[in-house]
């Protein structure tokens, strides 16, 4: 397909999802979810292209004794788990209590301990940005620890003042930060959507 | 026989039949509204004058010579296209940070093609794993470097932002240039720290504005929020309309394939597969 037809294309379905947006109509509310549709459908079949790289890549990996071969076959047996899991003759899909075990007694407590390591990682992120920038990790880690201490567990007249200054901190110039991160953020992101839509970066076909 | 005139009353018929049908769904004003911001952002896009302009943004101008240096020494470049990924449940917003991350990696693997460097790139999400393939495969074009493209390799680590996280800590070993360009959200510093870690040279790059502080702690350079969308205008999108079309060539391949291989396996009374892979 070329670019002038996949650049058509984007911008019909574009048009048909911004209408439906706009307009009450049965029919486009219609041609809206066809697009819809075939956008799932598209994900899909990327999502099983993408399983079966995964698998490919790994089962190479243990033909031929490359990389991590311990990792590559518990890789391999969890996705083979949970594909007979989920589509065995009789099994519910996704919703399948064997599905659904799996994710609640594996998948997730995994999960929460990958996240778990994040204040250890966080420590080691300030170790090496005081190595590459001192003054920038400076004032970020004395703006941290600020924080910290106005969120420190204190009563009494001292507890409120902190109280009082851990709200305007968060209200004012954290606040202040974020708006303008995201008003730059949303500006660009709307100009450089539409550049890439319509195709307005002077490529060949 | 219908006349010309009878077919032009039955065209018309068709739109005034179309708009009677219809009502406005917001009312007016924000209908016309939404209509003025739309114009005037076509405006600003039409207008290459009204573009952006800036240097030395995130550092990536030292790219090419940090790639030499990899080349001679032997190590390899890798990148991360966050966690956010294109066909995932994350926000639109985070999403269109991974496809504005495209032209970093393109232009990262200009130098890495030229220098000679083996280059990988991972990401959680399979849509973003044929754009990135797309990508590289141009990248080896332009630079008419074919018979390197072997050594490049685009790997899809599974779903999830765990996924990401696990797999950049689990496989985290020094680079020669590292990069991580992306949507990240909790598991920003995870990712961070295992794909950039021990880098001679490294790049963190994100539009996602609660991790702004994790590109500066790790990375050498850094690009936050709108400087991720601003660096990849300045680098331009070349090549990025070329690989949209590469990778919906590829998906629409591969969901006519899904549509065989379902069909079939509905057909010999095997699984509802659409139903499983849907999560429906």
């Amino acid at each position: 397909m070329r670019r002038s037809i996949l650049t058509g294309i984007v911008l019909a379905t574009g048009l048909v999802v911004l209408l439906d947006l706009m307009v009450v109509n049965p029919s486009l509310d219609d041609a809206a979810q066809a697009v819809n549709e075939v956008l799932v459908l598209l994900a899909a079949a990327a999502a099983v292209g993408g399983g079966a790289t995964l698998v490919a890549f790994h089962a190479r990996n243990l033909a031929s004794g490359d990389g991590d071969s311990t990792g590559s076959i518990v890789l391999l047996v969890g996705m083979a788990a949970i594909l007979v899991a989920g589509l065995r003759p009789g099994s519910s899909g996704s919703s399948d209590p064997a599905v659904l075990w799996l994710v609640a007694a594996l998948l997730a407590p995994i999960a929460a301990s990958v996240f778990a390591l994040l204040f250890v990682f966080l420590l080691g992120a300030f170790r090496r940005g005081f190595a590459l920038r001192v003054r920038e990790t400076s004032l970020m880690a004395g703006a941290a620890a600020l924080v910290l201490v106005t969120l420190l567990p204190i009563g009494g007249q001292a507890g409120e003042w902190l109280t009082t200054g851990a709200g305007w901190l968060r209200d004012v110039p954290l606040a202040g930060v974020f708006r303008g991160l995201l008003i730059g953020i949303g500006i660009l992101v709307a100009v450089s959507a539409a550049r890439s839509l319509l195709a307005l970066d002077g490529d060949d076909d | 026989m219908p006349n010309l005139g009878e077919l032009a009353s039955y065209l018309v018929g068709l739109v005034t039949d179309a708009i009677g049908s219809s009502e406005m769904r917001l009312g007016a004003v924000p209908t016309v509204a939404i209509l003025i911001v739309l114009l005037v952002l076509l405006s600003l896009i039409a207008r290459p004058e009204a573009r952006w302009s800036g240097k030395g943004l995130g550092g990536l101008g030292r790219v090419g010579r940090v790639m030499a240096l990899a080349a001679e020494s032997g190590a390899d470049a890798t990148i991360s296209l966050g966690s956010a990924g294109i066909s995932r449940g994350a926000s639109a917003t985070e999403r269109f940070q991974t496809l504005a991350a495209l032209p970093l990696v393109g232009y990262v693997a200009d130098a890495a093609a030229r220098a000679g460097v083996p280059l990988r790139v991972t990401t959680n999400d399979p849509v973003a794993a044929v754009l990135a393939q797309a990508t590289l495969a141009g990248a080896h074009r332009r630079t008419a470097t074919p018979e390197r493209a072997s050594a490049a390799a685009i790997e899809y680590v599974g779903d999830g932002r765990a996924a990401a996280a696990a797999f950049a800590l689990a496989t985290a070993r020094p680079h020669g240039v590292a990069m991580v360009a992306g949507g990240l959200a909790e598991d920003a510093m995870l990712v961070l720290d295992g794909v950039l870690g021990d880098a001679e040279w490294s790049v963190g790059a994100t539009a996602s504005a609660s991790q702004a502080a994790g590109p500066l702690l790790d990375g050498d350079g850094s690009l936050i929020g709108p400087e991720l969308f601003q660096a990849a205008a300045e680098i331009s999108a070349r090549g990025h309309a070329r690989t949209a079309v590469l990778a919906a060539n590829r998906l629409i391949w591969g969901a006519i394939g899904l549509l065989l291989a379902g069909s079939l396996i509905t057909w010999a009374g095997g699984t509802e597969v659409a139903a499983f892979l849907t999560g429906r």
